[in-house]
């Protein structure tokens, strides 16, 4: 109980702070989460883990400056992510996309929205079920960097993978 | 006066800005959205609650003032006289180039250098004041060539005219000058009349061709020199204030009037003779900005030379903003 | 033949003793503020002491306000105007060389507020139009003061005003990396600003129906974007379009206030949609690969105007307003997007992007005439005045420390200057005229 309780801490905490406001929808398959064993739950060590997914599979890919195309890299990450959701069914995510300052407000929703949906389609196409995979679009609104030089735009141009489990 | 540079336009604004408006007594504190509603409303009340339609007549104030001028009200006025202006390209920089035209040997001789000056400002106006300076020094000189060859070009004078005749027609001339709406009612006939003086007439024309487009009668005293007209016409346009992202932009005004010995306007003469381009909203607005500039710059009257009134007794001037808008 | 034609010249001389017209041509005036004397009003009573004064400050910085009027101060006054039926003494006004004179009066019976004025064009010694009267309430008394500077306004440069009008947009807050915006509605002059929604959810790019009464708007409040239409009096908002894995963006109102225009997306696809806000019925009016939004309507409702980038970049596009064949507009070097077209139906301001700037830029609707009004690190999403003169937009500072305010420009490219807001501002759209 208390190891399952962390887990849900942990991932309310993460689902929390990447995306305020991202409701689950119907996207959950229902079955109880479990951890492994021998890991100390939860942790990153923990292969199952939502902080392992984010920092050793890595919850982000990156896009040049208006595409939307997966390059060679992010497909490796995005293979990475597919493998780690067929390993552990019991999520869903939300595939979050963004652009960079450089462009207008609409235009860049609808970027951002490209960007999402071709991780997604990516992820489907290594067998993870479209039904747990839901996008959005941020466009422009949430720089993960703040200077106005390539070197921000560049990680502001991606795609964030968001782990959703709330059923218990 | 030159148009004035953008940089110069902010500065006269700079130093009346507005201050700007305080808006924190107004800032509500944020709050959920069914708490905004209250306050939202009221401002809505006073805004849906708090003026009458506008377009209510004052009746209880009674305020006796001048007739306005008529041509506004009289459409006739446009279309008698629809492309006066454009046909001899009343540019007086302009009219040595086409002088040459309409009588090519005494054009040569009566401004041999005048001539050539003026051609370069009819492409920069900015430079009018050299032509100003140039012409100066060459009055005597004009004057006298243009008495001198007047009686050779008589005869290619003729036909010249006759041609710019229907476009060229004087719109008061014939008359005696002060009664604008019947003048330019009138027009028409009057301009038959002016065609067989005007071939007569003609070596004395070309004489003023270089000053005056307008060939028909035979003007008295000297005629006016283009450093004159120059100089008369860089009065006015001191005072000519365009609105360069208005509809009025877009149109140009021809607007005639009429002087008195001392160079003051006669209020009453100053008339709409034609427009062209914009809606009839806009041609109002631009007659009266020409208007304005009109009588602003005269002062306590314009200085004209007097022993040449009955050149310049008459005046039709007109605004084309076409150069000031930006493009 | 010589002596022939001296008599001839006498001949004219005794018959015909008039001369033709002296005919010129002027192609270059100045370019400068139409200077105008409005001396305080006159207060019919004396509760009305304090609104003589703030009404003809606010109608002059209204006027001023604009870059095509300078104010003569009350202090440079010969005389001034201490009853308002007595005649006007222009050559006084002549003087100081007011071309416009503004003279009103004032009274205030409890709550409610009386204004009369008339405007004279001095150096045609008469007056310019018909003296008028509005009343309204205490509280109101800007408007009332917006409404006499748009007769002045309209009067001398014979086209309507913009003054009596608001701005919807999203108010600003925090840093760049914890940006707060929502919903906020001003006076066109920054005065009198209310809050249409909390800061919790991302909310963007508020438009007005064509009557002033509600707002479309885009918000994240159910995690996704989603389009809205709020009541301004009430502030009660429903969304229109929640189908799952869809989103949906940049909605406009057409002219009847009826319909809309939006974007949706699905399936990383974004096109444009249009939907009867009665049934709520939407049809498809664009079913590119590429990305078509920011849609807007022309004025008589009959076409709309987008963006898309079905050519390799974002550029302008025209099309019915039932959809089907739409042609290209834009062709200049760089990226072109939210097109707005103006209330006078001539032109279409955009966001131009070229060599690493960005531009707020019009053209006419053909695509031609294009001109550039503003240059900077971004400048973006334009409207138009009620009149088609002034556009406002977001101008956002670069940098960690950036930060985003509504700026308006005329349309002449002049007069560029911030419109004061509590702590920034983007997305504005202008109010149409106050009824």
């Amino acid at each position: 109980m208390k190891n399952r309780y962390r887990v849900v801490l942990i991932i309310s905490a993460l689902a929390l702070a990447a995306c305020s406001n991202n409701k689950p929808g119907s996207y959950l398959d229902g079955s109880a989460g479990t951890t492994g064993s021998g890991f100390e739950a939860g942790s990153a060590s923990d292969p199952a883990s939502p902080a392992y997914f984010q920092q050793t599979v890595g919850d982000r890919v990156y896009f040049a400056v208006d595409q939307a195309t997966v390059d060679g890299a992010a497909q490796a990450t995005l293979q990475a992510q597919a493998d780690w959701l067929m390993a552990n069914s019991e999520y869903s995510m939300t595939i979050e996309g963004h652009a960079d300052e450089q462009g207008t407000r609409e235009y860049n929703l609808a970027l951002g929205a490209r960007r999402a949906n071709a991780v997604r389609e990516f992820l489907t196409s290594r067998g993870v079920s479209g039904d747990r995979l839901q996008t959005v679009s941020y466009g422009k609104e949430r720089p993960a960097e703040l200077c106005s030089a390539d070197s921000c735009y560049s990680l502001n141009r991606r795609a964030v993978s968001v782990l959703n489990n709330v059923n218990f | 006066m030159s148009v004035i540079s953008s940089a110069e336009f902010d500065a006269i604004n700079e130093a009346y800005q507005a201050p700007l408006v305080d808006t924190s007594a107004q800032v509500l504190l944020p709050t959920d959205v069914s708490e905004a509603a209250p306050e939202v409303s009221s401002a809505i009340d006073q805004t849906t609650e708090s003026v009458a339609p506008p377009a209510r007549p004052d009746q209880n104030v009674e305020v006796t003032r001048p007739q306005p001028p008529e041509p506004l009200d009289q459409p006739e006025i446009v279309t008698v006289i629809p492309d006066q202006p454009k046909p001899p390209q009343p540019t007086t920089t302009d009219l040595p180039v086409t002088a040459p035209t309409a009588a090519p040997r005494p054009a040569d001789r009566v401004a041999p250098e005048a001539v050539a000056p003026p051609e370069e400002d009819a492409i920069v106006d900015e430079q009018t004041q050299e032509s100003v300076s140039l012409a100066d020094t060459g009055q005597k000189t004009e004057k006298q060539e243009q008495v001198a060859k007047a009686p050779e070009a008589a005869t290619t004078e003729i036909i010249t005219e006759a041609k710019e005749r229907p476009s060229g027609a004087p719109s008061s001339s014939p008359r005696p000058r002060a009664r604008p709406p019947e003048s330019e009612v009138a027009k028409p006939q009057p301009t038959q009349a002016a065609e067989q003086e005007t071939v007569d007439t003609s070596s004395v024309q070309d004489a003023l061709a270089q000053a005056m487009e307008a060939k028909p009668y035979a003007p008295l005293g000297p005629p006016m020199t283009s450093g004159e007209t120059d100089a008369f016409r860089i009065s006015v346009q001191a005072c000519w204030v365009v609105d360069v992202g208005s509809e009025a932009a877009n149109v140009t005004v021809t607007v005639a009037m009429s002087l008195d010995r001392d160079g003051k306007v006669d209020d009453n003469s100053l008339k709409l003779l034609a427009s062209e381009g914009g809606s009839e909203s806009a041609a109002n607005t631009a007659f009266r900005a020409a208007r304005r500039a009109i009588l602003r710059c005269q002062k306590d009257g314009y200085k004209l030379p007097v022993e040449k009134y009955d050149h310049w007794r008459d005046i039709e001037i007109t605004f084309n903003p076409e150069e000031m808008r930006t493009r | 033949m010589f002596r022939f034609l001296i008599l001839t010249m006498f001949w004219i001389t005794a018959t015909v003793a008039h001369a033709a017209p002296l005919r010129i041509e002027i192609k270059n005036g100045v370019i400068e503020p139409l200077p105008f004397a409005a001396p305080y009003f006159v207060a019919e009573n004396s509760a009305a002491n304090q609104l003589a004064e703030d009404l003809v400050t606010v109608i002059s910085q209204d006027l001023v306000g604009t870059g095509l009027f300078r104010e003569i101060p009350q202090s440079a006054f010969i005389s001034g105007i201490t009853s308002f039926a007595s005649p006007i003494q222009y050559a006084d006004w002549k003087a100081i060389n007011a071309q416009a004179l503004l003279a009103g009066a004032v009274s205030v019976e409890g709550g409610s507020v009386t204004v009369k004025f008339r405007v004279y064009d001095v150096f045609a010694n008469q007056e310019l139009g018909a003296g008028l009267k509005f009343s309204g309430t205490k509280d109101g008394w800007r408007r009332i003061a917006h409404k006499v500077a748009d007769v002045v306004y309209s009067r001398i440069t014979g086209e309507s005003g913009y003054f009596d009008s608001r701005v919807v947009f999203v108010a600003e807050s925090g840093s760049k990396g914890q940006r707060r915006k929502r919903l906020a509605i001003m006076d066109y002059d920054g005065a009198n600003v209310t809050y249409l929604t909390g800061a919790d959810d991302i909310v963007l790019a508020p438009r007005f129906s064509p009557t002033g009464d509600r707002v479309l708007y885009t918000s994240y409040e159910t995690g996704f974007p989603r389009i809205y239409v709020m009541d301004v009096g009430t502030a009660q908002r429903r969304v229109l379009q929640d189908a799952q894995g869809t989103m949906s963006f940049a909605p406009r109102f057409a002219p009847d206030g009826e319909t809309i225009v939006y974007s949706l997306e699905q399936g990383g696809n974004t096109d444009i949609y249009s939907m009867t806000l009665a049934s709520g019925q939407s049809r498809r009016l664009t079913s590119d690969a590429s990305i078509e939004t920011a849609p807007s309507f022309s004025p008589d409702g009959s076409q709309i105007v987008f963006e898309s980038d079905r050519s390799g970049s974002q550029q302008l596009y025209i099309m019915s307003a039932n959809g089907g064949a739409a042609k290209r507009i834009s062709f200049g070097d760089g990226r072109y997007g939210t097109p707005v077209w103006s209330p006078r139906g001539d032109m279409i301001a955009f966001t131009k992007q070229s060599k690493g700037r960005f531009h707020i830029g019009v053209m006419r609707t053909d695509g031609s005439e294009e001109r550039l009004l503003t240059a900077s690190f971004l400048d973006e999403g334009p409207t138009w005045s009620p009149n088609g003169r002034v556009i406002m937009f977001t101008r956002e500072t670069q940098g960690v420390t950036g930060k985003a305010n509504l700026y308006s420009v005329d349309i002449s490219g002049r007069n560029l200057k911030p419109v004061p807001t509590a702590s920034g501002g983007s997305d504005p759209a202008w109010s149409p005229l106050g009824k």
